[in-house]
């Protein structure tokens, strides 16, 4: 390939929030700016710009990277010499890991989140519609996608809950399986229970009720989750009707205790009961996980199942980057059969001439000019000359694959054909 | 026209192809596997079903071998897991009765030249009252033995509050394992009661009393003993999760304990079996 490929980025590792603040281009976004214009050295070129990282991915010759640096530091107004202190700078085969790593999720603040994904696309999407991509940024483009899509499916680096509100929610799965037959209520209306109401609601909880002491709040937030708010002091009669309990109150005692729950198991026929105490000091006397048919977890536990969850994300993350490695081995093979394909085309173009210089004398030798004969003879020429090409051209193309490179084979066939000197198909023919 | 041999064979395959897949879609978190395995179960009951209709007792010219049993059994576990998995939407009843009834046809290959002697004025109604409602209920009672353990298993790590890793992450909800051990138990005892009463009435003829204390028929009363009991529990006193998941396990033992113990290292007059 005859450009380089460059990246130039910041993100939450190498920069604060104030730094990635100054730095990010969302306003530098409008549609006929998207794209770093493509001047100077650049030939394609792409912005990504989230709240965790701002990079610019671009192919051009000599001083790309230098130049995105200071188009960079030109849209935001900013001393280039400051930028430099923040970014880090990868070219070519390290520029493409590091494209495949964002966009597989395994460089993120939050290792596996979906989002990524979306936000690498859309950055896509502006770029083609700017109509700053070309061969090179589209393939690495759609490779990152495929990159990304085959790391979720082989690796589990996605699977498990990282959040403590949605961990409870995946615990509720595991208990109740289909949540649409089920009902949720939230004690208290702390940030994190309306959190995990909202992912319950997602998860197709059928009913959640609101139980809060001042019942103005809990009447805004049931309506805000299509439920219905009741007193805080008639909590002991509604608890029956929900499998679901998460709490969040300021209270400094247990506002749900163990003996409150045996009658509530009755009147339930001993259907399965899930608590989620999220209030510290905690809402529920623990003794109620010792009951049959009645699951507890407190913060802790849930912090527990988060932490263990995204030890287990970091575990899959090492399969992750052996993909990631055997993608960027594929995409340099593609990069070098760029290179090669300046010497096919000569080569094949010398095989054309040939031809038509043979043919051209047949013709005169054998004094026949009808265009039936022309024709066959043409179409012979040509046959011969593209099988004699055929394995001359398989054994460039390979050579992408062999350890030695690309380069000893391009200079082989180019001294084989004669293809740099000037008179190749003339000296090459015979009377 | 397949042959009774070709049809054993086809049979064991898939049971075996099934049991491979169903483990290794299970070990490697795979879902296509596990579906294949499921869809492998359902072929080899199919080939099994063949292998039935066209008369296998008549390799063994006078009667039924004891293996021929053997086989009838792993085909109402199969059967069993097919009703779970149209029931339930879950592939995990067939993968479990799968290896099960891979296991007991394989056994079976060692039995079919011993013959089991039943007199003759028993043999029309023998098979469909006492021989096909205990069978059934018996893959029901595998099968809820299945869902119980899983059950225990699961709940023990959510109570525990450990993390599930690996093949567990992908196994049913605790409330529907439930629901499968409830609707076994409750299917399985009306049966093994017409089994057992078959039984009785036709013991009365062939031994001289309709229960005269052999140790099958002591084990096979504990059995309908416990399941009356989980019967009554489950329908009259709401019982849920733990308790009769426990109780299905002890079940399952019990009947384990009737068929390989009993039948082979105790005297009693069911053990029918007479080597060729």
């Amino acid at each position: 390939m005859d450009c380089d490929i460059v990246l130039v980025g910041l993100n939450h590792r190498t920069a604060g929030v104030d730094v990635r603040e100054r730095f990010a281009l969302v306003d530098f976004c409008a549609p006929d700016t998207w794209a770093v214009p493509c001047k100077g050295n650049l030939n394609e070129s792409l912005i990504l710009s989230t709240c965790n990282r701002v990079e610019l991915l671009a192919t051009g010759s000599g001083e790309a990277a230098e130049q995105l640096l200071r188009d960079w530091a030109a849209a935001r107004d900013a001393d280039v010499e400051e930028l430099r202190n923040y970014v880090y700078i990868h070219k070519n085969l390290d520029a493409v890991r590091h494209l495949f790593t964002v966009a597989s999720s395994l460089d993120s603040m939050v290792l596996g989140e979906p989002q990524i994904l979306g936000q690498l696309k859309g950055a896509y999407r502006k770029a083609v519609a700017a109509h700053s991509v070309g061969v090179v940024l589209n393939r690495l483009l759609h490779k990152a996608f495929s990159v990304a899509k085959r790391v979720r499916t082989e690796t589990a680096v996605a699977s498990s809950a990282v959040s403590i509100s949605y961990a409870a929610v995946e615990l509720a799965k595991r208990i109740f399986g289909d949540m649409h037959e089920h009902s949720a209520m939230l004690v208290g209306a702390g940030e994190m229970a309306e959190l995990a109401a909202t992912h319950l609601l997602q998860a197709g909880v059928r009913e959640i009720i609101v139980a809060n002491r001042t019942l103005a709040r809990g009447q805004e937030l049931a309506s805000q989750f299509h439920g219905r708010a009741i007193p805080f002091e008639t909590l002991p009669q509604y608890l029956h009707e929900v499998d679901i309990i998460i709490t969040s109150t300021g209270s400094p005692e247990p506002v749900i205790r163990a003996r409150d729950i045996r009658t509530v198991l009755k009147a339930r026929k001993n259907r399965p009961m899930f608590f989620i105490d999220i209030a510290v000091p905690r809402d529920i006397d623990p003794d109620v996980n010792s009951l049959d048919n009645v699951y507890l977890y407190d913060i802790d536990d849930l912090k527990e199942v988060v932490e263990e969850n995204l030890a287990g994300r970091r575990d899959e993350a090492r399969k992750a980057e052996a993909i990631v490695e055997e993608e960027v081995g594929y995409f340099e093979q593609w990069t070098q059969s760029l290179d090669v394909q300046p010497t096919i085309v000569d080569i094949i173009r010398r095989g054309e001439q040939v031809a038509q210089e043979e043919v051209a004398k047949t013709l005169k030798r054998l004094g026949v000019e009808d265009d039936e004969t022309r024709a066959a003879l043409e179409c012979m020429a040509h046959a011969i000359v593209s099988k004699l090409n055929h394995d001359p051209i398989m054994f460039l193309k390979n050579g992408t694959m062999s350890q030695d490179g690309i380069a000893p084979r391009i200079s082989l066939a180019r001294r084989f054909f004669n293809l740099d000197t000037g008179c190749t198909a003339k000296n090459g023919s015979g009377g | 026209m397949l042959s009774p041999e070709t049809s054993t064979l086809l049979t064991l395959c898939c049971y075996g192809a099934s049991s491979a897949a169903g483990i290794a879609g299970m070990l490697l978190r795979n879902a296509a596997a596990r579906r294949w395995g499921a869809w492998l179960a359902v072929a080899g009951f199919v080939c099994q079903t063949l292998l039935l209709i066209l008369g296998f007792h008549k390799m063994l010219p006078g009667g039924l071998s004891y293996g021929a049993y053997l086989q009838m059994l792993a085909w109402f576990v199969v059967l069993c897991g097919i009703v779970g998995r149209i029931r339930f939407r879950q592939e995990s009843p067939l993968l479990f009765a799968a290896p099960l009834s891979l296991l007991l046809f394989a056994t079976s290959a060692l039995y079919l030249g011993s013959l089991v002697v039943i007199p003759a004025s028993l043999k029309a109604s023998f098979y469909a009252l006492h021989i096909g409602a205990l069978f059934l209920s018996l893959g029901f009672i595998t099968l809820g033995f299945g869902a119980g353990a899983l059950f225990l298993l699961l709940e023990g790590r959510i109570k525990s509050k450990q993390r599930m890793q690996g093949f567990l992450q992908d196994m049913p909800a605790l409330a529907l394992l439930d629901k499968l051990n409830a609707f076994t138990m409750l299917t399985s005892f009306p049966l093994y009661t017409l089994g057992i009463a078959a039984g009785l009435l036709w013991a009365k003829p062939v031994f001289g009393a309709a229960f005269s204390g052999d140790p099958k028929e002591v084990i096979s009363f504990i059995v309908w003993a416990v399941l009356a009991y989980v019967f009554h529990g489950r329908l009259s006193c709401g019982w849920r999760g733990r308790k009769p998941a426990r109780m299905a396990v002890l079940i399952f033992c019990l009947c384990l304990f009737s068929i390989i113990v009993v039948n082979t290292f105790m005297e009693t007059h069911h053990a029918f079996i007479r080597q060729q």
